[in-house]
């Protein structure tokens, strides 16, 4: 009897938060809906068109392929900052292993070996998986701290990049090899539609998959998923693996479109996957978040990227506006927070020790 | 000079990323009021005081926004200061024409470049700059209000444990403050030696120095964990750092070569750091464990 | 803040505190006195009120009920300031300090000597903190840093530091738990030196032979009232521990569902600095009880089996097999689960929801092609536990933090029982669950032990082990001291107090 009569009353307190909840969760897409109307309406000849989509999805793409490594990184706990110097470092590298040697002054240097793309390819993922597994074993070994980790790996990588391509720029990779970063079909970019399938297969994976829940446990509670059988380390690193992975992709989709490699490839992208994630609800705390979301403030940088391109705003505002972004989106997080439904369970004495222990 | 500004921040187990754009913003607008118009400044040609109140209110404004984000609306300070990194960073483009602003007056130009001996020699002079003789200063001065100041230890009170902190009294909000505020000061100073040397300010000074400046600080010592380390092992990182920027090209390294060098650099100087400390912590259980009575059949002395 | 000035000679007065929590009444009508140059002993079970009543000392919490009188000052309610302004100062088991520091600065943190140009004066320093330290007769290197000092140094320097800052009363919170018998010693020895000078003390503690030696008299608590209070000279152990365990309600009493086969045997256990010489065999369908006072071993034991620590030398085998556990995993894998007595750390995500903290450890079998989890399987199995634990929870998909403590302890027991495990262990299986959900707490175990499973319950809940148990083992110091029976005549909450009280006075 008592039984029923506790489950209904809850069921009532919980329905209101539900709706609610429901509606901040994916609040995100209505602001993505709304900043589009808005910028359709101010220039509807430069942004509502076709080709201007294609654009915006175009960067998009990349943004989102390495947004996906860094939510899934997120969802541990985690920081990833090293993505964009996987990027430059791959593509820097594909391209001295493929590209026709100058006989011209001027540019890089290649190695000359012209290797075929599939096997560069595969090395650009090795690559990308090596860079994740060191970052995952210096977390979780060396026990450090994973923003400057992959900091200081973001300068490594890079450096890597700048010594091989002298900082020099390097054009001409093979056809085959710009396949996916290069090729449209009726004029719509493969590049746009492999990330579309990679997110919805991510995060059908992320939802329904062991490696899924194992995942979100680690990020929201390390003991508690530990002693529910998994391997925080082990996980931990592969997801470090998928992002440097994803990474390399990014690489390969970017160098296919662009057809040229230089080092500052990707530069301050980072921030942009983070403040993307975050726009999108996962929470920095770990644990919390889909990728889902994450792709709607994809969506929504991009946009404002390009819109205020297409304003002839002076590119370095947007840094700026990046910036604020970001700071907005940690504040919204923070209000989700506060907004937490009534937890039901009893002071229990030791508990109130340790918050003694921890206030005194 | 930001090193200074990261070793006050750090010893309070905060971060300030964002020192590296509030260099180039202050410099950018120092570069602004001084430069006559057709070298690329505003045409105002102000004098160098009015310049370095200028670049001082802006970096003190820095500290202040980044201080009071922190504290009062409680939010990352590692997060916070990479967005105001961004911002700053875009803000300085946003004032700037996008050319540089060169030429300043040698009055300002004095602590970046000016000498402040010189000594006859056989041919001409040999001058010793100001800026080293300022650094140097810079930092005794850090030190001593780190070591000898009430202010100094509450900071690192702050950082080593700011439960214990609160509990003897110490305000630590005021103190983190504080500290951004100095950071913020010390961009402003940097902004002066950096405009003084280039004798021009361009966009893009101060990019991506933020990685030698923490590494710089977190091999001289300064643990990123808060509470440890000094002014005068800080110094000793600069210098460290400064002989390797010099040094390496020196000897024919290619440049590309320093970037990954301080990057292997950072991770080898944070690497320690996290051993460090964890040794420290770990010592005083071992000891417990060497002392004890029970369990003696175990040789281990292990501790989870 | 309600002050009101009062003549008194006591340095302490609580009357009539009373405190509720939602779904317990944590404190009833509580009276404590303490006098002047007094050390106070507060003593009972674990839940009995004590941390609770210090929360409320300490302006924590505020009372529903009751005023607190300082010296000659009463309050009705209080918050952490006035509480220290007025000279409460609290000694935590895990003491605050600032590691990096040195003991000269931990002592004068916040108000430094200077010279006459205000800068830190080093020498005064170290002088003046030495003096400090003198005064106390307390002998320690004001150089050095704290994080190098012995434990009970540490928690010296912390009694010291409170005296500094004027305490009048200062609470000691089981301080003598990590300390060594040669260094309780000096702790004693410092106390009661400084009990001369008139501070006076509230000294909280398990071990009673420590209260006895040190207090001069003695609070008893129990189920959030005072029992009692007396001179520790008119009293004894016995008697204090009657007054802690006193007689109770009905208590809940099982069939056994013991068998002759032994499954779970421990031998020649020992790890450094907490267990040795741990010999236990467990039958199928046994419930063996392990208890013992904090510290005894008996936690990091179970820990230790389960692979979240490290387990020490010895063998341990199940069914005839070794059984060798690094990592949890390793020991779901080979039929132990361990339910943890933290749970909100240890025990469940509790972000996540139900469904899913239950089967965290079984994915494995529910899984179909690459990785993906059968979700249908999933919520079939998921409702059988909550049907047949009677969890309550509207949905599968609830987050298991919004559950109550007791349900809440239910999924934990079905994500346990999903393994199949053929040994659980389990550490304080009622922490932080009502009274009502603790019968059916009670009810899965009883149903578990009779399906076959060997089950260890770590605990401190004496006469609950009674009504569970076959066997209630009693460690001290690392080792097992003694053994009950159930249905034999010796098997009393008190003799099994004493039990844990009783045994070496050696410690470390």
């Amino acid at each position: 009897m008592q039984l029923k009569e506790e489950t209904t009353s809850m069921v009532k307190n919980n329905k209101n938060n539900d709706w609610i909840k429901l509606l901040l969760d994916n609040f995100i897409w209505i602001i993505v809906v709304a900043v589009f109307a808005f910028f359709s309406f101010q220039m509807p000849e430069r942004f509502f068109t076709l080709p201007n989509f294609v654009n915006v999805l175009l960067h998009a793409s990349v943004l989102g392929v390495l947004v996906i490594g860094q939510a899934i990184v997120l969802l541990t706990g985690n920081f990833d900052l090293s993505a964009e110097g996987v990027l430059s470092l791959t593509t820097i590298l594909a391209m001295w292993l493929m590209a026709e040697p100058r006989t011209d002054a001027g540019g890089a240097q290649a190695s000359g070996w012209m290797l075929h793309p599939f096997i560069v390819i595969p090395i650009m993922f090795m690559v990308g998986i090596l860079s994740g597994w060191i970052i995952g074993m210096f977390i979780t070994r060396l026990k450090m701290n994973g923003f400057i980790v992959t900091l200081a790996m973001q300068l490594v990588l890079r450096g890597i990049a700048l010594i091989i391509s002298e900082g020099q720029i390097m054009t001409g990779s093979p056809a085959l090899f710009n396949w996916l970063g290069g090729t449209r079909i009726r004029g719509f970019p493969v590049s746009v539609g492999v990330t579309l399938l990679m997110y919805l297969v991510v995060n059908y994976l992320l939802n329904q998959s062991k490696f899924g829940r194992n995942l979100r446990a680690v990020g929201a509670n390390r003991d508690a998923a530990r002693a529910s059988g998994f391997d925080p380390n082990k996980t931990i690193t592969r997801a470090y693996m998928i992002s440097g992975f994803l990474g390399a992709f990014a690489g390969w989709m970017l160098l296919g479109r662009l057809e040229t490699s230089i080092s500052s490839l990707g530069e301050g992208m980072t921030l942009e996957t983070v403040a993307a994630s975050v726009i999108g609800g996962v929470s920095l705390k770990g644990g919390l978040g889909s990728v889902g979301g994450a792709f709607a403030g994809v969506m929504l940088l991009s946009i404002i990227d390009n819109a205020l391109n297409l304003m002839d705003v002076d590119p370095f505002w947007v840094q700026a506006v990046r910036g604020f972004i970001i700071l907005l989106a940690l504040l919204i997080e923070a209000q989700k927070f506060r907004y937490k439904p009534k937890v039901v369970h009893e002071k229990d004495e030791r508990i109130a020790a340790v918050e003694l222990e921890s206030k005194a | 000079m930001l090193v200074i500004g990261q070793a006050f921040t750090m010893i309070t187990a905060n971060f300030d990323l964002s020192s590296e754009s509030g260099l180039g913003l202050t410099a950018m607008v120092a570069g602004l009021l001084l430069a006559a118009e057709e070298n690329g400044g505003l045409g105002l040609e102000v004098s160098p005081a009015v310049a370095i109140a200028a670049m001082t209110v802006t970096g003190l404004a820095i500290g202040v926004i980044n201080g009071f984000l922190i504290t009062r609306l409680r939010m990352n300070n590692l997060i916070v200061t990479i967005a105001m990194l961004m911002i700053l960073r875009g803000l300085v483009y946003i004032i700037s024409p996008g050319a540089t602003a060169s030429f300043f007056p040698d009055g300002f130009k004095w602590l970046g470049s000016g000498p402040i001996l010189k000594i006859p020699q056989e041919k001409g002079f040999l001058s010793i700059p100001a800026s080293s003789v300022f650094i140097v200063l810079a930092f005794i001065t850090a030190h001593i209000i780190t070591r000898y100041t009430q202010f100094g230890r509450n900071m690192y009170a702050v950082g080593s444990n700011i439960v214990a902190a609160k509990d003897a009294g110490i305000n630590a909000d005021k103190i983190v403050r504080t500290v951004y505020v100095i950071s913020g000061f010390c961009m402003a100073v940097a902004g002066l030696l950096a405009g003084g040397r280039l004798d021009s300010a361009t966009p893009r000074v101060g990019a991506g120095m933020i990685f030698p400046v923490q590494a710089a600080a977190v091999v001289g010592g300064i643990s990123l964990f808060g509470g440890r380390g000094t002014m005068l092992g800080a110094m000793g990182g600069y210098f460290l750092w400064s002989i390797l920027d010099v040094g390496l090209p020196i000897m024919k390294v290619s440049p590309f070569w320093i970037e990954t060098s301080r990057g292997l650099l950072l991770l080898f100087a944070v690497a320690l750091d996290a051993y460090k400390v964890r040794r420290l912590r770990q010592r005083a259980l071992e000891e417990t464990l060497e002392q004890t009575e029970i369990g003696l059949t175990d040789k281990n002395i292990l501790v989870e | 803040m309600n002050k009101v000035a009062i003549k008194t000679e006591t340095v302490l007065q609580m009357k009539g505190i009373s405190k509720a929590f939602p779904g317990v009444q944590a404190l009833r009508q509580v009276d404590l006195t303490v006098l002047p140059g007094e050390i106070h002993g507060l003593v009972g079970k674990n839940g009995a009120g004590k941390t609770t009543l210090m929360a409320v000392l300490m302006g924590l919490q505020e009372p529903n009920e009751g005023t607190i009188q300082i010296d000659s000052t009463e309050y009705t309610s209080m918050n952490p300031t006035e509480a220290l302004d007025a000279g409460i100062a609290y000694v935590p088991q895990h003491v605050a300090m600032m590691d990096s520091l040195t003991v000269a600065e931990n002592i004068l943190a916040g108000d430094l000597p200077k010279t006459k140009f205000g800068l830190v004066d080093w020498k005064k320093v170290n002088d003046e903190a030495q003096k400090r330290l003198d005064m106390l007769n307390l002998k320690l290197d004001v150089t050095k840093k704290v994080e190098g000092l012995e434990v009970a140094e540490q928690t010296m320097l912390a009694i010291a530091k409170a005296l500094f800052g004027d305490a009048k009363l200062i609470i000691l919170d089981e301080p003598t738990a990590p300390l060594s018998r040669a260094e309780i010693n000096r702790l004693f020895a410092f106390v009661k030196s400084l009990k001369e000078k008139g501070a006076s003390f509230i000294y909280i503690s398990h071990h009673l032979e420590e209260v006895f030696e040190i207090c001069d008299r003695v609070t008893v608590l129990r189920d959030g009232r005072v029992v009692g209070t007396e001179n520790v000279k008119d009293i004894d152990i016995p008697k204090l521990i009657v007054m802690m365990v006193g007689e109770d309600v009905e208590d809940y009493s099982r069939e056994s569902s013991c068998t002759d086969e032994v499954v779970f045997v421990l031998e020649n256990l020992a790890r450094r600095g907490y267990y040795e010489d741990i010999n236990l065999e467990v039958k199928k369908g046994e419930v063996v009880g392990i208890t013992g006072l904090q510290g005894c071993g008996s936690e990091q034991l179970g820990k230790g089996l389960f692979g979240l620590e490290y387990r020490g030398v010895g063998n341990v085998k199940i069914h005839g097999e070794e059984f060798i556990a690094k990592e949890p995993i390793d020991s779901f894998n080979q039929g132990l689960a361990y339910l943890p007595q933290d749970r909100y750390r240890y025990g469940l995500v509790g972000v996540r929801p139900v469904k899913e903290n239950v089967t965290y450890p079984i994915l494995d079998r529910l899984v179909r092609l690459i990785n993906l989890v059968n979700r249908s399987e999933e919520k079939k199995i998921v409702d059988e536990y909550i049907e047949g634990l009677e969890i309550v929870t509207p949905n599968q998909d609830q987050p298991v933090r919004l559950l109550s403590g007791g349900n809440q302890q239910k999924v934990v027991f079905a994500k346990l029982a999903t393994t199949r495990p053929a040994v659980l262990i389990i550490h304080e299986p009622t922490q932080g669950v009502d009274v009502r959900a603790k019968m059916d707490i009670f009810r899965i175990i009883d149903e578990m032990a009779s399906q076959g499973v060997a089950i260890i319950v770590i605990s401190s809940e004496i006469r609950e082990l009674i009504g569970i148990c076959d066997r209630i083992l009693v460690m001290n110091n690392g080792r097992i001291t003694e053994e009950f029976e159930k249905g034999d005549k010796a098997t009393t909450p008190e003799n099994i107090l004493d039990a844990i009280e009783g045994g070496n006075n050696k410690h470390g």
